[in-house]
């Protein structure tokens, strides 16, 4: 039940008027049960999975605070992290493993051994179990305190609207507000349905759109030209955009309108100026996960090394980013080329300043704009090797014909014109936002005509030009 | 050592560690503040402080970390 699904926007409705209608201290428990029940209806199995961590880490975090013994804490801590991880490791990184032995033995006589892919990975799993890690490495850095309710501690790890793909929130906020803030709040619920209305054209419009005229392109590679290609690659950031960010715009409206504030996964990354500023504009809910509990004990290791630890931390840091996508050569290099374009970054940043400061570019937009479009291209770039193709040999594959192969484009123009008109329009709508967040308001303005005329546009594309048959998103499969 | 002069030395390092010799802190300082303070220059600050004052924070320590007034304070415990 995905949330561009006719199901889930009736399951959303009759939730919410129960929720509202019942005393505001039982809501946190409706949510609860809600959660479950949604999540059991992917497989009604995987609910197992969850409920083992939210035990693991609720018993862990209430240990921690019993132990005054810095290096039993420290052991301690170990063990329950690796029992959270385990899950996640194991649905992850089995079938991986399961195919390099079967591709070991399939040289040798014998094939008998496991057959491949009888897993399927629990969706959302690594999303719950990253907000589970974060809690429980926040409880025994003594940064917040234990939670004594074990059914709090599951909501916290089920919430629906972040269960499949985050944002990946933080513990000290939600429990907060599970306990105190889920009333109605007039202001949140039009927040929320402002996200919902964004967050279904850029999934349903942008996203699906690109989607049926890249796939073909990506799954066809020997038949379509260089050109082709890479066209495509250069599109494809913006499918990624539409789908996780539009997903990402879906969880925070449907929270807002059940009185929880979600943080925003993506903000406006087209227009980063560089790729260390990219990062703090994508996935950021991702990114700043990784940055607290990987790269920053990764980088105090290895502080007393200066600049050298610093890279050395990126590196690996984007490395295990790279893993985490999969377990596979391809993305193993979409992560060191973010570490090497960061670490060049981190290493030039001082000089790069000065000189910036010297010719006044800092405020000047039209150079921001060509520093956003080399952003552009070099994540493009990466995604050869971290989106659509599987083995390193595609991925070669890929940038030969793009750099050999002279044969002519070959895909329909008109749907080529109609995507870029819209990928147009979400650039000139952020473009506003970014530069002239002031000027010509939409969703905000104080004006009510313009605001339903900004809302009816956005349905009208939504009916005119969204893709029903779609009920996938990219980032599920993570 | 007293608080005052953990910061005067402290603005010291600041300014060695982000070029910038105009650079002023003080208690409420926060990352926002400076121009440049982010992930990737924080440890070196961190690492610098702990060469110049002498003392070894734990990663515990540094999660913690709100603003200039916290490092003061973490500092003066260690010295």
């Amino acid at each position: 039940m995905v949330f561009t699904s006719f199901e889930f926007i009736i399951f959303f409705l009759s939730l919410s008027i129960f929720y509202f209608s019942i005393s505001i201290k039982y809501r946190w428990k409706l949510l609860l049960i809600s959660s479950l029940f949604f999540y059991g209806l992917i497989k009604p199995i995987f609910i197992l999975i969850l409920l083992f961590i939210s035990i693991t880490i609720y018993l862990g975090s209430i240990l921690f605070e019993k132990i005054h013994f810095e290096k039993y804490k420290f052991y301690s801590f170990i063990i329950i992290l690796l029992i959270t991880i385990a899950p996640l490791l194991f649905f992850k990184y089995f079938n991986s493993i399961n195919q390099y032995i079967l591709t070991f033995f399939e040289r040798a006589p014998s094939k008998n051994i496991l057959s491949n892919s009888w897993l399927i990975l629990p969706i959302g799993i690594s999303y719950y179990t990253f907000m589970a890690v974060g809690y429980i490495t926040d409880v025994y850095n003594e940064k917040i305190k234990a939670e004594k309710n074990l059914f709090m501690v599951m909501l916290f790890i089920s919430f629906f609207p972040l269960v499949m793909s985050g944002p990946i929130e933080r513990a000290e906020k939600m429990f907060d507000q599970f306990r105190n803030k889920l009333f109605f709040d007039y202001k949140k619920v039009i927040y929320g349905f402002q996200m919902i209305l964004w967050g279904m054209f850029l999934k349903l419009v942008l996203a699906d759109n690109l989607s049926l005229f890249l796939n073909p392109i990506f799954e066809n590679i020997n038949y379509s030209s260089g050109k082709t290609i890479l066209l495509a690659i250069s599109l494809y950031p913006f499918q990624i955009y539409g789908d996780l960010g539009g997903y990402s715009l879906l969880a925070i409206g449907f929270s807002s309108i059940l009185g929880v504030h979600v943080r925003i996964n993506f903000k406006r990354p087209f227009f980063s100026t560089s790729m260390s500023n990219f990062w703090r504009r994508w996935h950021i809910s991702l990114i700043s996960w990784i940055t607290d509990y990987i790269y920053t004990p990764i980088t105090f290791f290895l502080r007393k090394n200066g600049l050298f630890g610093i890279i050395l931390s990126l590196l690996l840091t984007f490395l295990i980013a790279g893993l985490w996508h999969d377990a596979t050569l391809p993305f193993v290099i979409w992560g060191l080329i973010q570490g090497v374009v960061l670490s060049l970054e981190a290493i030039t940043k001082s000089s790069r300043l000065k000189i910036f400061n010297k010719n006044s570019l800092n405020n000047n937009i039209f150079f921001k704009v060509c520093c956003s479009i080399l952003v552009y291209f070099i994540f493009s770039f990466s995604l050869i090797f971290g989106g659509p193709f599987e083995s390193l040999n595609e991925c070669l594959f890929v940038i030969e014909k793009i750099f050999l192969n002279n044969e002519s484009f070959s895909f329909s123009k008109i749907e080529l014109l109609k995507l870029i008109i819209l990928i147009s329009l979400v650039l000139f709508l952020e473009f506003k936002q970014e530069y002239y967040p002031e000027k010509l308001k939409l969703f905000r303005n104080k004006n009510l005509l313009i605001r339903w005329i900004s809302y009816l546009s956005i349905i009208l594309f939504i009916v005119l030009l969204g893709v029903f048959s779609n009920d996938n998103f990219i980032y599920f499969q993570f | 050592m007293t608080k005052n002069s953990v910061l005067v030395k402290l603005t010291n390092i600041f300014r060695e560690i982000f070029n910038d010799r105009e650079i002023v802190i003080n208690n409420k300082t926060t990352a926002q503040d400076i121009d440049n303070w982010d992930s990737l220059t924080h440890m070196l600050l961190i690492s610098k402080i702990e060469e110049e004052f002498e003392i070894k924070f734990k990663l515990k320590e540094l999660n913690n970390l709100n603003n200039v007034g916290n490092l003061v304070e973490i500092i003066n415990t260690k010295i």
